[in-house]
């Protein structure tokens, strides 16, 4: 039997302007309803959590401050997809590439010792947490530019290598990078000139003016240089970038190896930043995925990625601190993380088509 | 192939009278931003016949169909059908009320097989698909029209007229009564236009509507029941009746001015040799398209090649232009060798290549007009787009290009126009001065007006002193501007002949392959 109704998707001739600006607010506030019912059938208050949520997340200092400080990283991981995403290249490793930026920066402030000044240690700690990114997405990008073989597959794959690898050097008793004073395992600490300092008693570090720094940058470069040109043709055609004599394998390779660095710098900030080691929990937070949500929200528009990254990372702040000072459920913010993703997803499909539900009449088949 | 569609029109169905009008549509008013593409105007179809929308490049024909059909809707104005008043939402809705587009450009799924593209989109298939059941409907329509084609075939390798029979096949599967066909023989060579009529002429007898568009004024007197002219966005001129009239009315009708398009040859002196091709070979897939092509091209000469389409003019362009590595032979452009070499190289040396695909390969179809001029150009490392705007600007005003401004988006552009976007391009010189030009089909989906300053501006650059191939499809075209025409057949160079005394009847055996071992 089939349902007498149907959903018609009727294509648009032309997106309206107004609504490539409506979808990401409406995703947001569609996720909010979806988080809304899950709670009221569990038996909490939405509007309670919300304004919770929301006054920790963005309206007391501390709760400003934190959300600052989670969107230094989520924006990297933001820009390193939608970097990527705009030439229809699916780097969805961002988090394993986070993971080797965490390694390759620890490295980097163990190694490089103290003797350096904080002004040279802190940038080569960023650099090599950048370039370890790169490395983790070099094979990928080789063989994506050269055979076509899907990036999807592979850069998602090398995410769990990578996550075993943060375990292996965690947890293997005599590595490099566990903490050798201590039983548990922890991540050894880098020099002290490796360290940048936080404003005040914040959590909040320097790192911040970088990350956004890198968005507005890029956003330039993407729309003034010969490399963003090369992008854009290729994005939207690349036969001719073909006929254009544009290498569209070199361009992918620089787009991919850029996308895996960006990630690999957001984890170098941490290392720099709050954690100073090797964080083993870093596997749990998800930062690199959240990029993928923060990219689709901003809609690959790389300057507004600082806006979806400072949103979400305040979501999620206000969601971690319910956790703490109520009992309403676990994971509200990550919950939200994901309805979001799916919403404005959905919400593309808004834009570029009129949905419209009818009625038919029974059909007997 | 003049039959009866006239008499049927008023006939079978309606003994006697004038047949119903199936379709109209009243003050229709269209505006984009900064166009009005549709300026008040009325359009009707009648059961039976063909009613043809002619008019310049941008004079908002492709708009006025789009809104016939649904893809857009009207700022003002409304549509009847069969009288009574109705409302296109999408082109759902009106396929919902029998009416279909075959586009422009083509909307087909390439790696889907021909019934798999057919029914896409249908309602009402259920969750499993009977696959053979499918197969016999879509070839018992297709063959009710007289439109053979294997529902098996996977469309990426049709030829253009099979895919364009594909997208008629879809529409009538779909239980089209209205057909909207928006520039269908732009994309056909001569045999496949008959074809095509041919289908167009066992639809009206069975009481469908045509509504059709095209630049060809011999094909709009052979084939229309009615004229309406479009100037601008307003109607400015009716021609009724089969065969009243003759393309040189329509003309004055659509520039408001007698226009003389057969160019003449300019005598001009030829010079030394620019272009030199030899034992150029190719294969693709291990198909052979290319077999030992030698030729050569003087300054201030132009070689025209003849061929009906697919037998190698695409991958010889392709080839010389850099975009292709031949198996074997050379290519010399004003004596440096860029076999090989990459597209960039052949234009350091004087090379310009206006393709056969506009957008998507010529034209990037999401950037703006001045992007696309900087596309085969010099950009620096920073882009500068603040030098080249007064000259696209220029360019604009001089090729006549419907626009608002350099910053117009290539696909927001009429079909017409985003040729001569292209040709402006590559007619104004890039990376070096233009010493041989590669023009492939260059007045396809042009308007008549259009077509005189394109075939002007190649006799410029003639006599300028630049070596032109010209790849055509329209023998006309080729035999009344080039100083000398090779027909290619299976890749081959089978003819050639001096231009000025080329006969037709040799040059079209020479393309049907009946000459296959005299020439050269
Ligand atoms: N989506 C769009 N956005 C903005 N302007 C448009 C759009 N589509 C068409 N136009 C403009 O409207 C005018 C009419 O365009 P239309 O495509 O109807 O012309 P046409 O008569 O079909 O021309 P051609 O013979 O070149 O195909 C042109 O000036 C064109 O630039
Ligand atoms: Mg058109």
């Amino acid at each position: 039997m089939r349902l007498p109704i149907r959903v018609v998707f009727d294509q648009r001739g032309e997106a309206p302007k107004r609504l490539t600006a409506l979808v990401p607010i409406v995703s947001v506030l569609a996720a909010l309803f979806f988080g809304a019912i899950f709670l009221l059938a569990t038996g909490y208050s939405p509007i309670d959590t919300y304004t919770n949520m929301f006054s920790d997340g963005f309206a007391s200092s501390r709760g400003v401050t934190d959300t600052l400080a989670l969107s230094t990283v989520l924006i990297c991981t933001g820009i390193a997809a939608a970097f990527a995403f705009q030439m229809n290249i699916y780097n969805i490793g961002g988090e394993g590439q986070l993971y080797l930026g965490m390694i390759g920066g620890a490295w980097a402030g163990i190694t490089l010792g103290d003797h350096l000044p904080s002004l040279i240690m802190v940038p080569l700690v960023l650099i090599f947490g950048a370039l370890a990114g790169a490395l983790w997405i070099f094979v990928p990008a080789f063989v994506r530019s050269r055979l076509g073989t899907s990036e999807i597959v592979s850069t998602l794959l090398l995410t769990y290598v990578a996550s075993s690898l943060i375990d292996y050097v965690i947890y293997t008793p005599d590595s490099f990078f566990r903490n050798p004073n201590t039983s548990f395992p922890q991540g050894r600490l880098v020099s002290a000139s490796a360290k940048l300092q936080s404003f005040g008693d914040t959590r909040l570090y320097p790192t911040i003016f970088v990350a956004i720094i890198l968005a507005v940058v890029l956003y330039w470069v993407v729309k003034r240089t010969e490399f963003g040109y090369r992008i854009n043709v290729i994005a939207d055609s690349p036969k001719a970038a073909h006929y254009a004599g544009i290498n569209a394998k070199r361009t992918t390779m620089s787009v991919m190896l850029i996308s895996g660095a960006l990630a690999g710098l957001g984890g170098a900030m941490l290392i720099v930043g709050p954690y100073g080691k090797i964080e083993p929990s870093i596997v749990n937070l998800g930062y690199g995925y959240a990029g993928i949500v923060i990219a689709a929200l901003a809609r690959n528009n790389l300057a507004a990625i600082v806006v979806s990254g400072i949103l979400f990372a305040g979501l999620r702040v206000g969601g971690e601190k319910l956790q703490i000072s109520t009992d309403t459920p676990i994971h509200i913010g990550v919950m939200l993380q994901g309805a979001i993703l799916l919403f404005a997803l959905g919400g593309e499909a808004f834009r570029r088509y009129k949905i419209r539900v009818v009625l038919v009449r029974a059909v007997t088949t | 192939m003049n039959d009866t569609s006239h008499e049927v029109a008023q006939g079978s169905h309606h003994l006697g009278g004038v047949a119903p009008t199936a379709l109209s549509a009243h003050n229709i008013v269209k505006r984009f931003p900064g166009v009005l593409a549709n300026d008040n105007v009325d359009f009707d179809v009648r059961a039976g016949e063909v009613h043809t929308l002619l008019g310049e490049n941008g004079a908002g024909k492709s708009t006025l169909a789009a809104i016939l059909c649904g893809l857009y809707q009207p700022d003002s104005g409304y549509l009847l059908r069969n009288g009574k008043p109705m409302h296109l939402s999408s082109p759902r809705a009106g396929l919902q009320h029998g009416i279909a587009m075959v586009h422009q450009h083509f909307r087909l799924v390439d790696r889907f097989t021909v019934s798999e593209n057919v029914i896409l989109g249908s309602r009402d298939l259920g969750f499993r698909l009977n696959r053979k059941e499918i197969n016999e409907q879509v070839a018992a329509v297709a063959e009710s029209f007289g439109l053979p084609i294997d529902p098996n075939a996977v469309v990426g390798e049709l030829s253009v007229g099979q895919r364009q029979r594909v997208e008629i096949v879809k529409a009538l599967y779909q239980g089209a009564e209205i057909l909207l066909l928006d520039e269908p023989t732009a994309v056909l060579v001569p045999a496949e236009v008959e074809k095509l009529f041919d289908n167009v002429h066992s639809m009206t007898k069975a009481g469908k509507s045509i509504v059709f568009i095209s630049h060809k004024l011999g094909e709009v007197v052979e084939i229309s029941d009615r004229v309406t002219v479009l100037r601008n966005g307003r109607v400015t001129g009716h021609v009724s009746g089969k065969g009243t009239t003759d393309t040189r009315e329509l003309a004055r009708l659509m520039v408001g001015r007698d226009i003389e398009l057969n160019a003449q040859r300019a005598t001009h002196p030829i010079g030394h040799e620019v272009l030199q091709i030899r034992n150029l070979s190719l294969s693709i897939n291990e198909v052979e398209v290319l077999s030992d092509v030698s030729f050569n091209i003087h300054a201030g000469e132009m070689v025209g090649i003849a061929g009906v389409a697919g037998n190698g003019q695409r991958e010889l362009a392709d080839t010389i232009a850099g975009l292709i590595s031949p198996a074997s032979g050379s290519i010399t452009i004003s004596g440096a060798m860029t076999t090989d070499r990459g597209p960039i190289q052949a234009r350091e040396v004087g090379l310009a290549y206006v393709p056969e695909d506009r957008l998507g390969m010529g034209l990037v179809p999401s950037m703006s007009i001045l992007d696309n001029l900087l596309l085969t150009r010099d950009r620096k490392v920073i882009v500068d787009r603040t030098s080249i705007r007064p000259e696209a600007s220029r360019l604009i005003d001089q090729f006549e290009i419907k626009a608002n401004g350099p910053d117009h988006l290539a696909r927001k552009l009429s079909g017409g126009n985003a040729q001569k976007v292209l040709l402006a391009r590559e007619l104004s010189g890039g990376r070096s001065a233009t010493k041989l030009l590669v023009v492939c089909s260059p007045t396809r989906g042009l308007d008549v007006g259009a077509i005189e300053t394109v075939r002007s501006l190649l006799n410029d650059a003639r006599s300028a002193g630049q070596a032109i191939l010209l790849i055509s499809e329209d023998l006309d075209e080729v035999m009344s501007l080039a100083d000398r025409i090779l027909v290619l057949y299976r890749g081959a160079v089978v003819h050639e002949t001096p231009g000025a005394t080329a006969s037709l009847s040799t040059v079209g055996a020479a393309m049907a392959g009946l000459l296959e071992n005299g020439g050269v």
